[in-house]
């Protein structure tokens, strides 16, 4: 065991940056789908509309009461059967993956919105700017902005997250690093190799949260 | 033009306005005054529907506000509106500003909102600041700009809430000032303020508030000269001599 090679990870640099980019599409699919359904169920618990409140509160408490893995093996078997045809593994994790992570950043979102001044609502209504405008135009753009730290956390946590599809089968970046390994028996090197790669974009993340807390606060 | 009859309304059990009566005509001047808590604010915003009330009427230009079956989008987007702490748009510079309404309510082309927010800032003194954005202004720079954002939609009357209540001393005399120009120029103006020295220059009549209920609506130089209610007297004696 003495003998590293970390030649291994060079000799099969094309197959691991392949599983690498599996785990990028899942994560921005998954923050786009999550953000947009996210933005809906917290715009529907806000909207002082009774059963819609409920609906969403319901759907956020009862996703974030799950195991992620728990979820994704759900509509693994689900999806295929609502549909009456296999899916494959890549959109049955999807739709898990956005059905899951919009229940988070609804909660994220909601207390974005509610940072927004009401005064500002109030101006945009006294212009005679509708719903959709208020909120499209003025109140969404700043609660975006101050909950972009939040939301790149969650990202952070989703990148990782995506490391529990293997669950399913599909090859992302930990997966692909763990077929290299066993088939050439280096485990020490792969594995090392993949908690690296993992290791510097969370801290490339992290960074670019710190950098914008900076600038959000002043 | 703005007619209010017997408007009440109440947050629960708090009764915040009582019966409140009053009449703007067009191109006049009604300043509404009062203590703090008296309901002026509250009131000013009953005009355009900001504020849901319970009880009584008020017609704008012959619109019915608290039916429930009129536009007050629309209504709104006639009237425009001046808010104590500006309010204007944190994440858009000032032109945008004033742009926004114009091409997303009254549905104008882009160049000719844009025109017409040149023109409006150049009117309110602030021609240079068009690019920069709200934090980049001062408090009395920031009112005029909410100023011009409200002409842009060519209201047909304008409500002021408390707009120079949040500014350090020696910038409520620039806001003041357009303000005065506006009524010179005939606007329809209800501005609530403690700027005794605005209502008795720009004012035709002032409206004394208290507890909720109007104590006093009076033409300007009467309500100065010998207000008929106790507590008007009180509160100028207040306010005229501090």
């Amino acid at each position: 065991m003495s003998d590293f090679d970390f030649s291994v990870i060079l000799d099969n640099l094309p197959f691991l940056i392949e599983g690498l980019g599996m785990t990028f599409l899942l994560t921005l699919l998954a923050i786009a789908g999550g953000l947009a359904i996210g933005t809906l169920l917290a715009l529907a618990r806000l909207s002082g509309f009774a059963p819609l409140a409920m609906v969403a509160a319901a759907y956020t408490n009862f996703f974030r009461s799950l195991p992620l893995i728990l979820v994704i093996f759900w509509f693994y078997f689900l999806v295929p059967l609502i549909l009456g045809r296999p899916v494959g593994g890549f959109y049955s994790v999807l739709v898990a993956f956005i059905l899951f992570e919009a229940a988070y950043y609804s909660e994220i979102i909601r207390a974005g919105i509610s940072s927004v001044r009401s005064g500002q609502v109030a101006a945009a209504r006294a212009l005679g700017m509708n719903y959709w405008q208020t909120m499209g135009d003025v109140v969404l753009p700043q609660a975006f902005r101050a909950m972009t730290p939040v939301l790149l956390t969650q990202a952070i946590i989703l990148f990782q997250d995506t490391s529990l599809v293997y669950v399913v089968g599909l090859k992302d970046f930990l997966v692909s690093a763990e077929l290299v390994a066993n088939r050439d028996q280096r485990l020490v090197e792969m594995f090392t190799f993949a908690a690296a790669v993992y290791l510097v974009f969370c801290l490339l993340g992290s960074y670019a949260v710190r950098r914008l807390q900076q600038r959000f606060a002043t | 033009m703005i007619v209010l009859d017997k408007v009440s309304k109440r947050y629960g059990d708090f009764q915040v306005l009582t019966d409140c009566s009053t009449q703007v005509a067009r191109s006049e001047v009604v300043v509404v005054c009062g203590p703090s808590g008296s309901g002026k604010s509250t009131l000013i915003k009953t005009v355009n529907g900001l504020e849901p009330f319970q009880g009584g009427t008020i017609t704008v230009d012959g619109i019915d506000v608290g039916d429930p079956k009129t536009d007050l989008t629309r209504l709104r987007a006639r009237i425009g509106m001046v808010f104590q702490n500006f309010e204007l748009f944190p994440h858009m510079s000032v032109v945008q500003n004033i742009r926004v309404a114009q091409i997303k309510v009254l549905k104008r082309p882009e160049a000719e909102a844009h025109q017409k927010a040149l023109a409006l800032l150049d009117r309110v003194g602030l021609g240079e600041q068009a690019e920069k954005f709200p934090s980049q202004l001062s408090g009395g720079q920031q009112q005029r700009v909410a100023i011009a954002r409200a002409l842009a939609m060519d209201p047909i009357a304008m409500l002021f809430d408390e707009p120079t209540s949040a500014l350090d001393p020696e910038m409520i005399n620039e806001v003041l000032d357009v303000m005065q120009e506006l009524a010179a120029e005939g606007m329809t103006m209800m501005v609530v303020t403690h700027e005794m020295g605005f209502a008795r220059r720009v004012a035709d009549r002032v409206i004394f508030m208290d507890e909720g209920r109007i104590v006093e609506d009076a033409e300007t130089d009467q309500f100065f000269g010998t207000p008929r209610s106790d507590r008007a007297q009180l509160f100028l004696s207040k306010i005229l001599h501090h």
